[in-house]
């Protein structure tokens, strides 16, 4: 017996029905009507409302090209990352970096030649983990920071002063936990993942050194990350709410007295506490130790996938360079960041005022901002470490002594490269 | 579909039917505990989806919250971040899909492998099982680049076609057509019908249960994947449902009563077609040796 | 016979053909891909070239956070195979020996299986065992008078097992137990005849020497499939566990793992590869070894 026509014909059809259904939901890459091309700028989803209508806002305002702008639920780094292997991903996209693996890797494009005239005016604290080998990888568009919030009724009731050390912080946790109430939340996991570096920092001391060295390597560090663990043995932390510490919900519901959030939440307690809430940065701990908050920013980089560097580029300049009067609605009228141009930061009269000012003091006076040489594999490494330190109560000697020994390898393999 | 039952409950002894009857309340007990907490689950998803917002989070949470809102469900839809409708649309044409053209590959490829002599058709179905045992995680940054450069990116396309060619319901269909019995085809044979019009005439109607019992277990997977649709639909308008709920769990601000109801939508439809098909399901399984 | 031998070689290509080209080239394309990656220093490339010959390898079985997810995976094993097994195999048998309401059961059982590990996470992370007062456990156990627990933040005693543990028993001890439901089915109604003849009593002893050896082959698939479904385990843990900073480095399964080391911006996909690569020579050699320990296959052989 032979294959009939039929047969083939019917198999034909078949695999003609499987790939018709698969039609293309009209993404054209490249050119559009009028001879101007297409980029496509990615952003991560942010919480607050009416930041996509914004960014939005501000792509349709360009006319150089088109914009089409993507808002990216769940696992951005996941989707960047992997999109950045291929030519479907974006032209250009904010990234919590880029980091140095990217830039040595060839992914992001070398913006150094946006700043022209200027640097001087972006935050240095920020730009300076966008910039490696002399040349900047990513245009900062808003400085977050993060710190401690409290409730000053709660305070008062329990007869404590808002803490000044690490070692009145473990003591006032445990003197404002109650019954139902909580008397400080550092996230679900005890701490681990939101404060990272920042304790160390409160020590006087660093992740990694200005020269590319390991900067915890000291005996302070094991003595300050014990501490942490004195909270959780305590029973003071909140653990379990259902959001996480980027959300304020734990503190405005009343869970806890004292919370570790983001600047960002700031007009959410404002509206919910009115004046019964304060501000501090994390306590110095140890002789040498000082106040610490940590700070950080977005930046807008560009794929060197892109079939549109040049366009690209001419757009991130034009969006987080030139329009100023962008950069300062983006910065503030969604939730609160501090303006990332120091000219923008100083004339924000929403950061002048009341505890919004604190936290830009204390950015301004006590901000660290994560190295680029402290990878993704060394963080993951420590932040394992810190999370065993808090909640198993494992001997931060041993537990750092293995970080710093990953730390050195790790460094060595990024010189190299 | 319970006569057996019956059948085999009416033969079986009764030495002592005090006993029995102790039994028999107990397992009714027993069962009705264990359904009542197989439920809690599902009530919970419909209680928080259908309470305001201090109605979850209250320090006096109650089983029953005095009032339901059915206003979120319409909140939801109306949700201008979150492309709710489209992206159910999606899943439902992603999942039918997925489902159809399984079925359709696995079973001729389970058929082929069942059926027609062929000197390497142990390899190949060795081929075929092994992998069963790579977890699709593992893979997933080549396919996606893979898939990329095939320029699928964003696309039903993209979304569908490397889902597939699933190794396990082709496995599934080589032991149902293994232990089909052969005196139906080889009478199908003396007609003088070849393989294929065998196996669409006579096979495929005489396999009903396995095929909706695969056809609904894909459908569950695809209805349910995230993290391809999340990394290849990137455009909104290409989100499925899975995608679409992200958006609320990973939110900085997370809004529990959006949450809960987007997740109870997003699992109505599934629920639905279970409850319809069950019955076949059930026979399916029964029937299609999955357990052999 | 009238069939030549290479019709019968087109037959079966025309039949399983479409298949293994979309098998090939969506699956083994990607795998050999990964495999060859696994020898190189692939940071942030997916086209590396430099050649490191198996330091991928020995790295990460030198990789304490590595081998301890490989503990992760044996101690969840250990858990919610014989959990699931025994739930299920429970409520088949009782729901086999009702007459009335059967369907009704069955269904109940069998809904959760419909609900996303997604959606699942969500109720029991936010719901049922959230660490704070309105969490529904917590508000029971407030009944008696305990004080909260953060079920997930916990490790001492490490309560996230009964999490993880009761939502993927939740989910699918319905789709075992429909497996053991026609395993009964299929047992002669004879052999509790001749047992009841015997002076068998019914229970134990029935289940004992009928029921049970009955099930066999019933038993090694199930436990089959949980084996493997466990060492897959990603969705549930994922989901349940990780912020927006990572992942704790608790109750962290292999996938998990890979997933955080190969993904993201940490992009190491030679690393990322290299574990996989063991990973899944681990999955076939259990598999393998438990189907030899079950005399499994010994029917094909026949």
């Amino acid at each position: 017996m032979t294959i009939s026509r039929r047969t083939l014909l019917g198999t034909g059809a078949a695999l003609g029905l499987l790939t018709a259904c698969g039609s293309n939901t009209g993404r054209d890459k490249g050119s559009s009507p009028g001879g101007k091309v297409t980029l496509d700028h990615w952003y991560h989803q942010y919480g607050e409302a009416g930041t996509e209508a914004a960014v939005r806002r501000y792509a349709a305002a360009y006319d150089k090209a088109k914009v089409s702008v993507q808002w990216r639920p769940g696992n951005y780094d996941q989707q960047t990352a992997a999109a950045l292997l291929t030519s479907s991903g974006p032209d250009v996209f904010e990234v919590n970096g880029p980091t140095l693996d990217q830039i040595q890797g060839g992914q992001v494009a070398d913006l150094t030649a946006l700043f022209d005239g200027v640097k001087d005016d972006f935050n240095p604290a920020v730009l300076a983990p966008k910039t490696y080998d002399g040349k900047i990888w990513g245009v900062p568009q808003v400085v977050d920071t993060q710190f401690l919030y409290y409730r000053k009724s709660l305070l008062k009731d329990a007869g404590v002063q808002p803490p000044a050390t690490l070692d009145e912080l473990v003591d006032a946790a445990k003197a404002l936990t109650r019954n139902k109430v909580k008397g400080l939340f550092l996230g679900n996991d005890g701490g681990a993942g939101v404060l990272g570096g920042t304790p160390l920092y409160a020590a006087g001391l660093s992740l990694v050194t200005a020269d590319g060295r390991v900067g915890f390597d000291d005996p302070a560090a094991a003595r300050t990350l014990g501490k942490l663990h004195q909270l959780y043995a305590d029973k003071s932390l909140l653990l379990g709410a259902p959001s996480d510490w980027s959300d304020p919900s734990a503190f405005l519901q009343g869970l806890t007295a004292m919370q570790w959030s983001g600047l960002w939440a700031l007009p959410a307690v404002q509206k919910a506490l009115g004046d019964d809430f304060g501000v501090l940065p994390f306590p110095k701990d140890g002789p040498n130790g000082k106040p610490s908050v940590p700070v950080g920013a977005y930046a807008a980089a560009v794929s060197t996938r892109s079939k549109h560097q040049v366009e690209a580029k001419a757009y991130v300049k034009w969006l987080w360079v030139e329009r100023t009067d962008f950069q300062e609605d983006f910065a503030l009228s969604y939730g609160f960041h501090i303006p990332a141009r120091l000219s923008l930061a100083k004339k924000a009269a929403k950061l002048r005022q009341g505890a919004a000012a604190d936290a830009v003091t204390y950015a301004t006076d006590h901000g660290y901002a994560q190295p680029l040489l402290w990878t993704p594999t060394l963080q993951t490494a420590y932040q394992d470490a810190l999370n065993r330190i808090v909640k198993d109560g494992a001997s931060p000697d041993s537990e750092l002594k293995s970080v710093i020994r990953k730390t050195k390898d790790e460094l060595q393999r990024v010189k190299k490269s | 579909m319970t006569a057996p039952h019956r059948t085999t409950a009416r033969h079986r002894p009764r030495p002592d039917e005090a006993l029995v009857r102790v039994g028999r309340a107990l397992r009714w007990v027993i069962l009705a505990a264990l359904a009542l907490l197989f439920l809690v689950p599902f009530y919970l998803l419909v209680r928080n989806g259908l309470a305001a917002e201090p109605d979850i989070t209250s320090p006096g949470w109650t089983f029953f919250p005095s009032t339901l809102h059915w206003s979120n469900v319409r909140e939801l839809f109306d949700d201008p971040a979150v492309p709710m409708a489209r992206s159910l649309l999606n899943s439902a044409l992603i999942a039918v899909a997925t489902t159809v053209g399984t079925l359709l590959f696995a079973s001729l490829a389970g058929y082929g492998l069942a059926r027609i002599p062929y000197r390497f058709a142990n390899q190949v179905f060795y081929a075929v099982i092994g992998t069963l045992m790579v977890p699709a995680a593992v893979t997933f940054v080549p396919s996606f680049v893979l898939v990329s450069s095939l320029g699928w990116v964003s696309s039903l396309r993209g979304l569908i076609i490397p889902t597939l060619f699933s190794g396990f319901a082709c496995f599934i269909f080589r032991q149902f057509f293994t232990g089909f019995p052969r005196e139906l085809e080889d009478a199908a044979r003396v007609d003088g019908l070849g393989y294929w019009r065998t196996y669409w005439r006579i096979v495929v109607p005489n396999a009903r249960p396995v095929f909706a019992a695969v056809g609904t277990i894909v459908f569950i997977g695809a209805w349910n994947s995230f993290l391809w649709p999340l990394v290849i639909g990137q455009d909104r308008d290409a989100w499925t449902v899975q995608v679409a709920l992200s958006t609320f769990t990973t939110a900085q601000v997370v809004n529990l009563h959006e949450l809960f109801v987007a997740a109870a939508v997003s699992i109505v439809p599934l629920v639905l077609v279970f409850l319809l098909l069950q019955r076949y399901i059930v026979a399916g399984v029964e029937r299609s040796g999955i357990d052999d | 016979m009238r069939r030549r031998v290479s019709d019968n070689t087109l037959w079966f290509w025309i039949f399983v053909g479409p298949f293994a080209a979309g098998l090939a080239l969506f699956t083994y394309v990607p795998l050999l891909w990964s495999v060859y990656l696994s020898f190189f220093d692939a940071h942030n490339t997916v086209s590396p070239t430099d050649f490191v010959g198996f330091d991928n390898y020995t790295a990460m079985l030198r990789d304490g956070a590595f081998t301890s997810s490989l503990g992760t995976f044996a101690v969840f094993s250990l858990f919610i195979v014989p959990a699931t097994y025994a739930l299920a195999l429970g409520l088949a048998l009782m729901v086999n020996r009702i007459r009335r309401f059967q369907a009704f059961f069955r269904s109940v059982f069998f809904l959760p299986a419909a609900c996303s590990y997604v959606v699942a996470a969500l109720i029991w992370k936010m719901s049922i065992f959230n660490g704070v007062r309105f969490g529904l456990a917590n508000t029971v156990l407030g009944w008696f008078g305990a004080d909260q627990t953060a079920w997930l933040s916990t490790t001492h005693p490490p309560w996230y097992w009964l999490v993880i543990v009761t939502v993927r028993l939740w989910l699918q001890a319905g789709f075992y137990m429909i497996l053991f439901l026609a395993g009964l089915q299929r047992i002669s109604p004879r052999l509790y005849e001749a047992a009841a003849v015997d002076g068998a009593r019914p229970g134990w002893q029935v289940f004992r020497h009928i029921t049970f050896p009955q099930l066999r082959t019933t038993s090694i698939a199930v436990v089959l499939l949980l084996v493997i479904n466990a060492f897959q385990a990603f969705d549930e843990f994922y989901n349940l566990l990780s912020d927006a900073r990572g992942y704790p480095p608790y109750a962290r399964p292999p996938l998990v793992y890979l997933y955080y080391t190969a993904l993201g911006q940490g992009q190491n996909l030679g690393m990322g590869s290299a574990g996989a690569v063991i990973l899944a020579l681990i999955i076939a050699v259990v598999t393998v070894f438990q189907a030899r320990w079950f005399g499994l296959g010994r029917k094909e052989a026949d």
